[in-house]
């Protein structure tokens, strides 16, 4: 199987889906080509592409999803396409989009080629997320209950800890057990160029994503389920064992050996509120809001219909500043009166802990390689994007030089939100930026644009290179583990670098080859679930 | 189960009831006014605000009969109208949709939608029975799917609960309108069962068409002519609509039925809600019915709504209001 060759990252002018031929409100006109020919058309562009390597040749862990993915005819495709969609929209898999008037809500697309890790880049991932999760843990605990070690040592500036938007006060003396303050976190990794995977990110606050992994295994386990049984594929779906396992573990120590654990949710008008009450439903535990709890003599208690009900745990998906109206924002309606001085008791534990937000600042992110050198004594294992700090004069002289040629980003938004991509903005967007760094250099940070690597997807009728990422979950509890692939997301616009779903980001159910080697085993040959251990 | 999700699923109950037997009481008096002789038709509408209570929301707008059953069937600023009804029962449900079956969801939901996308205003010009007629059916499925899919626990029971006493108190109104009616209808001159304390006979012609209709709107004709035969006593129907233990719309049927539900949610503790409606449903139950028409029908039925909304008043204590000892946090989390 071979891919043309270009020098042309931005390929040549096949339509995209905007300027497709629509017959009598279907969306798609069809496969006209069959998967061997859109392959052969396929354009790999000068990125690295996650199926074909340099040569144009599939890569090993791909080419049994190669062979079987080209046995389906264009109406085939089709076809499963179809169940996909009928799939997603039948359980309501939905996300909101802030700011826009039209549909509310929208499915968030998977695309039907998986992204494939093989075992032993995924045990690279692995390790490097579980070190990097450790430290931040270390990092948090040291800063809101320890010596702040880092500070005084001068790993970080003080001033810079200080004036990070996440940092909290009121998250002072608040004790978290196993120093599990990140319990669920988000890593969000992009390969450059050479398949170096690096991390972008981290997401330490309330990462969302896992429902559409777990959702996206399910789906696809039953639109190309051979497709998906010729593959050993690490399993995902003990996702929510695990994280209640973890919230479990968390409890406070009063809290006896069955404590209760609930999910926080600021209602059905939340973007991610599907994600909630699935998240709810996985551990078979209550989804509650803000006023269904009570905070009395520093003990959190449900309102049910038998009367009080105490909580030890509450795995919350509200921000900080909405959390407490007593200690931060005093016109949140979500949040609940007296939670942080319950939690402060050591009655309650809330997870993620509060003032996490300081260690995914953005400019505090460019010092994570070094706080895991400090906490840890290890050499970080993933390596972060070269990352330039705006009020070091030198490195803003340089940055401001070269705008066009770099990427922008506020330091506490996420969701890409804010973000500028030198090379894709206007001179008046320029100008912009360059006057809002000068204004305050704290707020920003500027990075190398990572080209991001590109993955086969499925566009219109064609077959296209897409940018993704991937964004790997781990669970903190008494130790820290990482769940197999992770939510990848796809920049569906073409030549997008932006892959987050409020900025028409897709996704690819991704699996993580277990064992060594290309990981693939025949139906038939090996009992489907079997240890596969050859080298 | 979490206090708040059991008081959506309680006015979930609630509202699907109130926007089922609201069509079926404008669906009732439209369609005796049209086989009316009497010009009266204004008032017969004016009557069938006061007893459904919405006269202080209708405020001081003219009171023209078009402009009433718009009032009540798609004015979103009533509370009671029927779409209003709909999009709250939608909102309940939504809110608890992690508890009850997704067909269920479907089910309300799909009412909201079909409501939504036609042109009430026209239908109610045109064709109102099939508006009427698909509201009821609508509404009646979706309990018959909240029937088959959910499972007999708490959230079953605050819903059933809900629908039950909305039910009894729509029963008790749907008497009261075409017994008002009757009376303005009727004129002082043939004064048929105007005065307390005389017992109604033998009605006329037109009489005899309204307690049809009146019948009709609570789906009990056929119930009542097996049971009564070819008579049509007022007494009767009064009887059949207020005391008969075994039919689904009768008032004794839908308090007994909540008596069930509460015993059930209350684990057989002795409470608040409990005695009241137990009183209630007693009261009913060893009542005679020339008894009520000495006391006064209105004011029996009047007393018998009272009683049910202190019902309702003493669940949401015993269920949905819990509050810490410790007052501060009680105001702090208000």
């Amino acid at each position: 199987m071979r891919a043309p060759l270009t020098n042309d990252g931005r390929g040549r002018e096949t339509p995209g889906l905007g300027r497709l031929p629509h017959a009598g409100g279907i969306r798609r006109t069809g496969y006209r080509l069959a998967v061997p020919d859109l392959l052969r058309v396929y354009d790999r562009g000068e990125h690295f592409d996650e199926v074909f390597d340099d040569r144009g040749e599939v890569r090993p862990h791909y080419r049994e999803l190669v062979a079987r993915i080209t046995r389906l005819s264009p109406d085939d495709l089709e076809r499963r396409e179809r169940i996909r969609d009928g799939i997603f929209r039948a359980q309501g898999i939905t996300f909101t989009v802030y700011g826009d008037d039209d549909g509310i809500e929208r499915t968030f697309p998977m695309d039907l080629l998986p992204r494939i890790i093989p075992a032993d880049e995924w045990d690279v991932i692995e390790r490097g997320v579980v070190q990097r999760v450790t430290a931040l843990n270390r990092f948090l605990e040291d800063l809101y209950v320890g010596e702040q070690a880092a500070v005084h040592d001068g790993v970080v500036p003080r001033w810079l800890i200080q004036t990070a938007e996440g940092y909290a006060r009121a998250a002072f003396g608040i004790p978290v057990t196993h120093a599990a303050r990140c319990l669920v976190s988000g890593i969000d990794l992009v390969r450059d160029r050479d398949g170096t995977y690096r991390v972008l990110e981290d997401n330490l606050r309330n990462p969302s994503g896992i429902s559409y992994v777990l959702e996206n295994r399910a789906a696809m386990t039953r639109v190309l389920p051979v497709v998906f049984a010729s593959q050993r594929v690490r399993p995902v779906d003990h996702y929510g064992p695990m994280l209640l396992r973890a919230l479990r573990e968390v409890a406070p120590p009063a809290a006896g050996d069955q404590p209760t654990a609930v999910v926080l949710t600021p209602g059905v008008y939340n973007a991610a509120y599907f994600e909630h009450a699935f998240l709810a439903r996985q551990m078979g535990i209550e989804l509650v809001e803000g006023r269904d709890l009570v905070v009395d003599e520093h003990v959190v208690s449900m309102r049910t219909t038998r009367g009080l009900e105490r909580v030890d745990v509450i795995y919350r998906r509200i921000d900080d500043d909405f959390l407490d109206p007593v200690v931060f924002r005093a016109d949140s309606a979500l949040g609940v009166p007296g939670l942080l001085s319950a939690a402060r008791a050591g009655n309650v534990t809330i997870a993620n802990a509060v003032g996490n937000g300081v260690a995914d600042d953005k400019a505090v992110y460019a010092f994570v390689p070094d706080l895991i050198r400090f906490y840890l004594g290890e050499d970080p294992i993933l390596p972060n994007v070269e990352t330039y700090l705006l009020w070091e004069p030198e490195q803003r002289a340089a940055v401001l030089e070269r705008l066009d040629q770099l990427v922008v980003k506020p330091v506490g938004a996420s969701g890409g939100y804010g973000l500028v991509i030198g090379p894709r903005a206007s001179d008046a967007e320029l100008a912009e930026v360059r006057a809002a760094i000068g204004a305050d250099p704290r707020a920003y940070i500027a990075q190398e644009v990572v080209a991001l690597s590109r993955h086969p997807t499925l566009i219109g009728d064609r077959i296209e290179g897409r940018h993704v990422d991937l964004r790997p979950f781990a669970i903190a509890g008494e130790s820290v583990e990482v769940v197999p692939g992770g939510l990848t997301r796809v920049a569906l616009r073409r030549g997008s670098l932006v892959v987050n779903s409020s900025q028409g980001g897709g996704s690819k159910d991704t699996w993580v080859l277990d064992g060594g080697g290309d990981g693939t085993a025949r139906v038939g040959a090996l009992p489907y679930g079997s240890r596969h251990t050859e080298a | 189960m979490l206090a708040r999700l059991a008081e959506n699923l309680f006015w979930a109950g609630r509202y699907v009831e109130r926007a089922e037997d609201t069509a079926r009481m404008v669906d009732v008096t439209y369609h005796t006014l049209l086989e009316s002789p009497y010009g009266e038709v204004e008032q017969a509408w004016w009557q069938l605000l006061e007893v459904l209570h919405l006269t202080p929301v209708y405020g001081d707008q003219p009171a023209d009969a078009e402009r009433i059953v718009r009032f009540l069937v798609l004015d979103s600023a009533n509370p009671g109208s029927i779409t209003a009804s709909v999009t709250r029962a939608r909102e309940n449900i939504r809110s608890v949709r992690e508890l009850v079956s997704s067909e269920l969801w479907e089910a309300i939901n799909d009412l909201h939608l079909a409501l939504g996308a036609r042109d009430l205003g026209q239908e109610l010009e045109d064709q109102p029975y099939a508006l009427f007629s698909t509201v009821r059916r609508s509404c009646m499925t979706v309990y018959g799917v909240a029937s088959e899919t959910m499972p007999r626990d708490d959230g079953w029971r605050f819903m059933a609960l809900g629908r039950l006493l909305e039910r009894a108190e729509m029963t008790c109104r749907l008497i009261d309108v075409r017994y008002g009616q009757l009376e303005a209808l009727s004129g002082p001159s043939r004064r048929l069962i105007t005065v307390p304390g005389e017992l109604p006979r033998g009605p006329d012609r037109t009489d005899f068409h309204h307690w049809i209709a009146v019948l009709k709107s609570a789906s009990a004709f056929e119930a009542y002519r097996r049971r009564y035969r070819a008579s049509m006593d007022p007494a009767d129907v009064v009887e059949f609509l207020l005391l008969e233990p075994d039919l689904p719309r009768s008032v004794l049927f839908c308090l007994t039925g909540a008596m069930h539900q509460l015993e059930a949610l209350c684990e057989s503790r002795p409470t608040r809600a409990t005695r009241l409606l137990g009183r209630t449903v007693a009261s009913l139950r060893y009542r005679d019915v020339s008894e009520l028409f000495e006391l006064g029908l209105h004011g029996f039925l009047d007393d018998v709504q009272n009683r049910v909304a202190r019902v309702a008043e003493a669940v949401a204590d015993e269920f949905f209001r819990h509050h810490p000892s410790g007052t501060m946090h009680a105001i702090a989390a208000s």
